[in-house]
């Protein structure tokens, strides 16, 4: 199980933020060519991108790198690294655009050593064309591992003309499109409800928090990121399950341990319905809750490696 | 960049009543639909049809657009009634294929022919009322070149479905989702209001209207079919962008530019991060609103030309 809670993206060609990037505390970073990275120095940023990998991933996050749309050939060609999980595809709108984009990583996958199909390719949908072939796209390659649509992505507000941080929903057929097209196809689902942002602000700490809880209490499990460093550590906390629910995932377990002895299918208790819905979803938070502890300790460690080096 | 429409507000107006038709270009709306549809009891139909030919001049004495909603059932008679100089457009309801749409599109073709108006300038705004239509709405919205905009009736499309719409909730949050989604991505323009008065229009006090008009507009529609003449000031202006919106775009702009020679394309602005689709918004705004400036310009020099030269018709 992947623990992909927090991630931040960051501007290949700022240094201080990938040399940064691995103290973060985050589950993935995401190298960006794109939207961060001026025209003119595109050239000069594919060159940082080899070692950015190695940088970002220090502290034991997962390194992603954010391609361009228009120069996918090249970007790929200097992305395709050991080290590298994952390349996200921006504005896609087209099959064949994924189709493209897995024949050039399997190139190079075979060229530099790397596991043949490991890397994942993560197609950003953010225009109205990219949501209008949803299904298409997220089933256009066995690379795609994990799908889903941004919760208010400043290109998909773009393309459609509209305001962001304003306090009502604005993308719930987007999303709508996105979660179905990924469990019709039983791919992770990235998304999240809407919490709203009318500030526009990247840092809010306490609205990172607010938002990852209320993903993690619909049964979400992946983050989607974020911009600035304040977020990272709630995001990490909103999206783990809490002791409490540790604790109340056990007692279910107990109890439809006791119904099953008993030959019968379910039982009540007080006003809780224990039965094997309610046992399995209790299994599934524990596996999670594991899964986090895990991930926490492998990145302390790889963090303790690095200082120990220094 | 392309030129960007600006139709924030299109007035309905009724063929049988008179005074409405008359008095349709004082309202300042950027496009005025002469209602031969629902509007028009099916007795006055005929006269009605009449009418229209001679409506188109008079109505777009203010500078807007002039449109006809035409009858499904009677298109033909009732285009052959409508093409003529002075049109803009056909509103073409209860559009539920791209057939709907081509035979609509075919019709126009030979009478743009025939009575020597430009091929191609009579643009089609599709109205979707039914499940169909909206299930439909990606081969709809481009089954003709001269799709200009598509609408949601809401108010028939909950009749369709036989739903009775709750004060409190939305039924219609996916449908007009898709809407925007579709049109957009056929680059044509999504018009609607938003909830409750989507799907139950009224008048309202003009700031209740200019809200639920702000929303539509955030949820990715591009004007206001206004059932009410007292609608149009406030959907005018909750479709032209603000002089505070104004003002942070171009700081936008700059502040981007300046991330830009100085090495990044991701700067923090006033707690916000501006990276290129940002600035690539700010750019929309800015246009924008010089494109509502200049319509509303032409406008008032219309109008303003009207009233030195009273119509004959008065």
């Amino acid at each position: 199980m992947n623990v992909r809670r927090s991630g931040l993206t960051m501007p290949v060609v700022t240094a201080r933020f990938v040399d940064n990037a691995w103290r973060r505390s985050c589950d993935f970073v995401i190298i960006d060519l794109e939207d961060s990275v001026p025209q003119h120095l595109k050239a000069h940023a594919r060159t940082l991108v080899k070692d950015a990998i190695a940088s970002v991933s220090k502290g034991g996050a997962e390194a992603f790198v954010r391609i361009n749309h228009d120069s996918m050939e090249e970007d790929v060609e200097a992305s395709v690294w050991p080290g590298l999980k994952r390349i996200r595809y921006p504005k896609t709108e087209h099959a064949h655009e994924v189709h493209r984009l897995d024949a050039l990583i399997t190139r190079y996958e075979g060229a530099r050593g790397i596991e043949p199909g490991t890397i994942e390719i993560d197609p950003s949908i953010e225009t109205a064309l990219g949501v209008a072939n949803i299904f298409e796209i997220a089933a256009a390659s066995a690379r795609i591992r994990e799908f889903g649509a941004a919760t208010g992505g400043y290109d998909l507000s773009r393309d459609l003309g509209i305001e962001m941080f304003v306090d009502f929903d604005q993308f719930v057929y987007p999303r709508g499109e996105a979660e179905l097209a990924a469990r019709t196809l039983g791919l992770g689902v990235r998304t999240a409800p809407f919490v709203a942002n009318t500030t526009g602000s990247v840092s809010d700490a306490d609205r990172a928090l607010r938002q990852a809880e209320a993903a993690r209490k619909c049964g979400l499990r992946l983050g989607t990121g974020g911009l600035n460093p304040a977020v990272v550590e709630n995001h990490n906390l909103g999206l783990t399950p809490t002791e409490e629910e540790l604790r109340d995932a056990q007692w279910v377990l107990e109890q439809y341990r006791v119904v099953e002895e008993s030959g019968a299918a379910w039982k009540t208790i007080g006003e809780r319905v224990i039965d094997r819905y309610e046992a399995a979803r209790a299994k599934e938070l524990l596996e999670w809750a594991a899964a986090c502890a895990e991930r926490n300790r492998e990145k302390a460690e790889a963090v303790a490696r690095v200082k120990a080096q220094a | 960049m392309s030129s960007i429409l600006i139709r924030r507000s299109n007035l309905l107006v009724s063929m049988a009543e008179r005074g409405q038709v008359e008095n349709a270009w004082r309202h300042d709306a950027d496009a005025i639909t002469l209602d031969l549809e629902s509007g028009v009891p099916p007795e006055l139909k005929p006269a009605a049809r009449a009418q229209v030919r001679e409506a188109l001049q008079p109505a777009a004495r203010g500078g807007a657009e002039i449109f006809v909603r035409v009858n499904d059932s009677t298109m033909s008679e009732d285009l052959d009634a409508c093409v003529w100089p002075g049109l803009s457009g056909i509103m073409v309801p209860r559009v539920e294929s791209a057939a709907d749409v081509a035979e609509a599109a075919e019709i126009v073709t030979v009478l743009e022919r025939e009575r020597r108006l430009p091929v191609g300038s009579v643009s089609l705004i599709a109205v979707i009322e039914s499940a169909a239509g909206v299930w439909h709405l990606r081969s709809i919205v481009a089954a003709s070149p001269r799709v200009s905009q598509v609408a949601l009736d809401e108010g028939d499309l909950a009749a369709s479905l036989g739903i009775e719409p709750l004060p409190e909730y939305d039924p219609f949050v996916y449908a007009r989702g898709r809407v925007a989604v579709e049109a957009t991505a056929a680059r044509v323009g999504a018009i609607g209001m938003a909830y409750p008065l989507s799907v139950r229009p009224r008048e309202a006090p003009g700031s209740e209207i200019h809200a639920l008009a702000t929303k539509a507009r955030n949820s990715g529609m591009k004007g206001v079919i206004c059932p009410y003449a007292s609608w149009v000031a406030p959907v005018n202006a909750a479709f032209t962008p603000t002089s505070e919106l104004v003002a942070w775009n171009r700081r936008v702009r700059e502040a981007f530019a300046a991330g830009v020679a100085a090495g990044t394309a991701a700067v923090p602005l006033e707690g916000r991060m501006i990276d290129v689709p940002v600035d690539e918004w700010a750019i929309v705004v800015l246009a924008t609103a010089e494109a509502c400036a200049a319509r509303d310009a032409q406008k008032s020099a219309a109008k303003s030309q009207a009233s030195e030269t009273p119509s004959k018709s008065q």
